[in-house]
C-alpha cells in the first residue's frame, strides 16, 4: 500500500466515523442478502482471473445455509464479499438492502458492523479475557454502559456462565469457539458468516459449536451461511449450496441434498438427531 | 490507574506477557539512559566552564582585552580597579589573581598543576561554604583551602595535613566544593594574596613571576538601584582599551561560546545522542512490531468486525505512549546513579535539570511514536479478507 492511498484510506476513515451512526439503522429485508450477476476477478488486466461467475443467490431470513466445495472453488471469496471485506466488482450484491457493488473501503467497514464474524481459528486477543474480547465488539457502538450486561448475557447464552472473567490460554478449544461465537452474535447481527467454524475442534466440540449456532439463529431468527468442509454438521442446514471453479453448481434443501448425495459418504447416525 | 471506559486493548497486550514487557522497558530505559549520558555529559562539560564564574560575587567582571577564556594568562594593571571605582554606582571593586601551582599527592608524591584562585581573604569574593568560615586561617602565611572535588590523583584531602605546591610547604586550612574544567583539569585551591606572592612572586628566571600590581579577574559589585548595562556601557568608553568591561553574563556567555567553537564537544555528544535516538527507534520498533505481528489475525479481526484503521493506529500507538512513559523512569533513576558516579570520578558538574528531564522525555516521546508509526504500517495494511480462509 502506498502512502497516498494510506492517506486516502485514513481519511476515509474518518468519514466514516462520522456517518457510521447514520448506517447503524438498517430496514430489514425479507432477504437479507440478495446477489444478482456477481462476477469477481484476481489481478488486473491481461492477469485478471476470473473467480467468481454469474452468481444468483438470496438468503431469507433465519435460514441456515451451508456453502460447500472444493478447496480453490471461490467459497471463501464469496463469502469475504458478502461480508464486505473484498470490494465487490460487477453485478449487484445487497446485504440487507445496501448495495455493496461500488463502496469504498470506510463504507464497507460501516457495512461490517452489521455482519456477524466467526472464523476457522477463534482470533480472540490471548490478553483480554472472554468477556473483554466480547465487549470490544459492543464497543464499536459506543455502547459503554451495558457493554459488560450485554457480554455476560451473550456468554450465558453459549454455556459460558462460568468462564466469563477466563482468559483464553484456560478455555479449551471447543469454548474459545464459543467466546468466538458469542462476540459474533453480541451485536445481534441479521447475518452470521462463518467460515469452517468447527475445523479446529474435535466432533463433539465442533458438533456442539454448530448445535449452538443452529439453536440461536433459530431462537432470534438470524441468517446464517457457513462454508464447511465438516459432513458431519451438514445436518443442521436448511439449505445447501455447492459451488465449483467458481459457479454455483447445486442449491437444494437438506432432504434434497441427503436423497441425492451417496449416502455412505455421511454419517447417516448423525441424522437420528 | 483509572480504567477508561473502553476495553484498553494497548495496555493489556503489553502487560499481558509481564517478561516481555520488561524487556521492552529495558530497551526503552536503555535509550534514555544512553541519550541522559550523552547529553549529561556535553552539559556536564559546558557547565563546568562556567561553574567558577557563577560563583564569583560580582555584577560586572573586568579583564584583559585578549583573554577570551579563563585558560588565557593574561592580566591587566590593577591601577583600571582603582579607576573603576571612581564611577557612580560602582560599590565596590577588587582583584582575583589565579595561576597554575604544582600540588604534590601527599601519599604518591606525584605532581599535580592545580588552579590557584587567590584575593584578600577580606574581600567578598567567593561567598560560598568552606570559604567564609575559613578567612582567618587564610590569613596565615603558607594555607590554603582546597577543593573537595578536585580528581582523585590530588591525593586524600584532610584538614590540617601538610604537603607542597610550588615546591614549598603547604597547609591545608579547610574545603570547599568548586569541581574541575578544562582550565582547572584536577581542581582549585584557594589562598590568600599574600600568600600567592609568597609562591608566585619569586621564580626562577625561566618562568614570569607574579605581583599583586596584574590582575586576572577584575570584580565589581554595584550599588542597590544602578543599571548594570549602562554602566558597564560607560566603563567600556571611559575605562582604556586594554581592558574588556562585561556584565557577569556575559562573562559566562564568553566562556561558553569559546569552548563552543572551538571544541568538538557539542557535535560529537550531539552525534552520540542522535544515535543512541535511533538505537531507541529500533528497539522500540521492534517490541511494536512483534506485538502486531504476533497478533495479526486479532487485529485482522477486529477490521473485520468493523474496527478502523484509525482504531487500530491508536491501539498501536498508546503502546507507544505507554512504553515511553514507563520506560523512562526506571532509564531517569538510573541516570541519576551514574550521572552521581560521573560526578564523583571526573569532577565535571553533571545536573540534570527539570528541563533537560523534560526534553528528554519528549525525545523518547517522539522515538517511541515513530516507531509505532513505523510498525503499525503493519496493522494498517493487514486484509481482514485473509483471515478467511
Amino acid at each position: 500500500m502506498s502512502g497516498v492511498t494510506l492517506v486516502d484510506d485514513l481519511r476515509d476513515d474518518l468519514m466514516g466515523e462520522r456517518t457510521s451512526k447514520a448506517t447503524a439503522t438498517i430496514v430489514v429485508d425479507a432477504h437479507v442478502v440478495k446477489i444478482r450477476n456477481l462476477n469477481h476477478y484476481f489481478g488486473h488486466g491481461d492477469l485478471a482471473k476470473q473467480v467468481l461467475y454469474d452468481i444468483n443467490l438470496d438468503l431469507p431470513k433465519g435460514q441456515i445455509v451451508i456453502m460447500t466445495g472444493p478447496s480453490g472453488s471461490g467459497k471463501t471469496t464469496l463469502l469475504s464479499l458478502i461480508g464486505g471485506l473484498r470490494t465487490a466488482q460487477a453485478g449487484s450484491l445487497q446485504v440487507m438492502t445496501q448495495e455493496l457493488v461500488g463502496l469504498n473501503k470506510s463504507q464497507l467497514v460501516n457495512i461490517r458492523r452489521n455482519i456477524g464474524f466467526i472464523f476457522q481459528m477463534h482470533n480472540l486477543f490471548e490478553s483480554l479475557t472472554a468477556s473483554q474480547n466480547v465487549e470490544m465488539a459492543v464497543e464499536l457502538f459506543s455502547n459503554w454502559r451495558d457493554k459488560r450486561l450485554k457480554a455476560v448475557e451473550v456468554l450465558t447464552q453459549v454455556g459460558l456462565a462460568d468462564r466469563i472473567d477466563y482468559k483464553p490460554k484456560n478455555l479449551s478449544g471447543g469454548q474459545k469457539q464459543r467466546v468466538a461465537i458469542a462476540r459474533a452474535l453480541v451485536n445481534q447481527p441479521t447475518l452470521i458468516l462463518a467460515d469452517e467454524p468447527t475445523a479446529a475442534l474435535d466432533k463433539k466440540s465442533g458438533r456442539d459449536v454448530v448445535m449452538l449456532m443452529q439453536r440461536l439463529a433459530k431462537e432470534e431468527g438470524r441468517t446464517i451461511l457457513m462454508v464447511t468442509h465438516d459432513n458431519r454438521i451438514l445436518d443442521v442446514a436448511d439449505r445447501i449450496i455447492n459451488l465449483i471453479d467458481g459457479r454455483l453448481e447445486s442449491d437444494e434443501t437438506l432432504d434434497h441434498f441427503v436423497a441425492t448425495h451417496d449416502p455412505k459418504s455421511l454419517d447417516r447416525r448423525m441424522f437420528m438427531m | 490507574m483509572l480504567p477508561p471506559r473502553y476495553t484498553f486493548l494497548a495496555w493489556f497486550n503489553l502487560t499481558h506477557e509481564p517478561r516481555r514487557l520488561v524487556t521492552a522497558l529495558a530497551g526503552v530505559a536503555f535509550a534514555v539512559l544512553l541519550m541522559f549520558i550523552f547529553l549529561g555529559f556535553k552539559n556536564a562539560l559546558y557547565d563546568s566552564q562556567i561553574q567558577l564564574i557563577k560563583i564569583l560575587n560580582a555584577d560586572i567582571v573586568i579583564i584583559n582585552s585578549i583573554k577570551d577564556n579563563m585558560f588565557v594568562p593574561e592580566q591587566f594593571a590593577l591601577r583600571r580597579l582603582y579607576q573603576a571605582r571612581a564611577f557612580a554606582g560602582v560599590e565596590s571593586a577588587y582583584p582575583l589573581y589565579t595561576n597554575t601551582a604544582d600540588w604534590k599527592n601527599p601519599v604518591t608524591k606525584e605532581i599535580r598543576p592545580l588552579r590557584v584562585l587567590a584575593f584578600n581573604p577580606h574581600d567578598p569574593v567567593l561567598l560560598v561554604p568552606g570559604v567564609l568560615e575559613n578567612v582567618e586561617a587564610l590569613q596565615l602565611p603558607w594555607t590554603a583551602l582546597i577543593d573537595q572535588q578536585a580528581r582523585p590523583e590530588v591525593g586524600p584531602i584532610t584538614v590540617g595535613m601538610t604537603t607542597e605546591l610550588m615546591e614549598q610547604q603547604v597547609q591545608v586550612v579547610g574545603t570547599f566544593s568548586l569541581g574541575t574544567d578544562f582550565a582547572a583539569g584536577n581542581g582549585n585551591v584557594i589562598m590568600s594574596d599574600q600568600n600567592f606572592l609568597r609562591y608566585f612572586a619569586r621564580l626562577g628566571p625561566e618562568e614570569d613571576s607574579r605581583t599583586l600590581n596584574t590582575v586576572d579577574v577584575g570584580l565589581i559589585k554595584v550599588t542597590p538601584g544602578t543599571d548594570v548595562v549602562t554602566l558597564v556601557n560607560t566603563l567600556r568608553e571611559q575605562l582604556p582599551k586594554d581592558v574588556r568591561v562585561l556584565t557577569k553574563a556575559e562573562f559566562a556567555q564568553q566562556e561558553l561560546t569559546y569552548w563552543q567553537e572551538n571544541t568538538n564537544i557539542g557535535f560529537v555528544f550531539g552525534l552520540l545522542t542522535s544515535m543512541s535516538f535511533v538505537v531507541g527507534i529500533i528497539l522500540v520498533y521492534q517490541i511494536l512490531y512483534t506485538d502486531v505481528a504476533d497478533h495479526w489475525a486479532e487485529y485482522a479481526t477486529l477490521k473485520a468486525m468493523g474496527y478502523s484503521r484509525l482504531h487500530l493506529l491508536g491501539v498501536v500507538i498508546q503502546e507507544a505512549v505507554i512504553l515511553a512513559i514507563l520506560g523512562f523512569i526506571p532509564g531517569t533513576i538510573v541516570s541519576l546513579g551514574l550521572y552521581e558516579l560521573a560526578s564523583d570520578t571526573t569532577g565535571l558538574l553533571m545536573q540534570m535539570t527539570p528541563e533537560r528531564s523534560f526534553n528528554i522525555f519528549l525525545i523518547t516521546l517522539v522515538m517511541c511514536l515513530i516507531s509505532g508509526t513505523i510498525a503499525v504500517r503493519k496493522v494498517l495494511t493487514a486484509d481482514p479478507a485473509e483471515v478467511f480462509g
